[in-house]
């Protein structure tokens, strides 16, 4: 009996490594494309109206031609935005086909789209964490 | 894609970005399909109220 608790404790790790990996993998799938986790783990209605609510967001964002930060900022608050905008995965890589014209936030309508780019972001990062607690089993 | 932008005046903006996030909201939140619907209309219905609330609130000091 007094063997058999170690060997119960390695096939539990053992067991708990693939959940691991699958978390991460669905995680990273999640970040990459919005509600790509979600299709993985057959969500398939979560994955879908993730995708619609990113994607909208996104591209009004870049309708409005908000601005897209990048990692050269040199103030904390573009070092924040270029974080939230670079959650919203494969969006953030769509501004020179999107807004050709570039960014202009002289008007008020610029500024709300830079918003709304960085809440696209913020909105895939509560995808990311969905993803992640439903595939490591915390969440059905 | 879009040209010179999307022209939104600032309402049809709020409701669309209302819009988005509840949706969102609502299908990350709620199990259930009727659950997601009724989360989804609070949340756009708090988003607006609250909106309109606060731009009149803050009205007097726009002068």
């Amino acid at each position: 009996m007094a063997t058999d608790a170690p060997l119960t404790e390695k096939s539990a790790e053992r067991s708990a490594h693939p959940i691991a990996a699958i978390a991460v993998v669905a995680a990273i799938a999640a970040w990459a494309v919005p509600g790509l986790g979600h299709l993985l783990l057959r969500r398939w209605g979560r994955a879908a109206f993730l995708f619609l609510a990113v994607g909208g967001l996104a591209l009004v964002g870049y309708g409005m031609r908000g601005e897209v930060f990048n990692t050269r900022s040199t103030d904390p608050f573009g070092e924040l935005g270029f974080l939230a905008d670079a959650l919203s995965g494969a969006f953030y890589f769509l501004p020179r086909l999107l807004e050709a014209a570039g960014p202009d936030v002289s008007r008020a309508v610029g500024d709300y789209g830079t918003r709304f780019l960085a809440a696209a972001g913020v909105v895939n990062l509560l995808g990311v964490l969905d993803a992640y607690r439903i595939a490591s089993g915390r969440k059905s | 894609m879009f040209g010179t932008g999307v022209h939104l005046s600032h309402f049809a903006a709020m409701v669309t970005f209302a819009l988005c996030v509840s949706v969102a909201f609502a299908c990350l939140g709620r199990q259930t399909l009727a659950g997601r619907i009724k989360y989804a209309l609070l949340s756009l219905a708090l988003f607006l109220v609250i909106g309109v609330g606060l731009a009149w609130l803050m009205y007097p000091f726009s002068k």
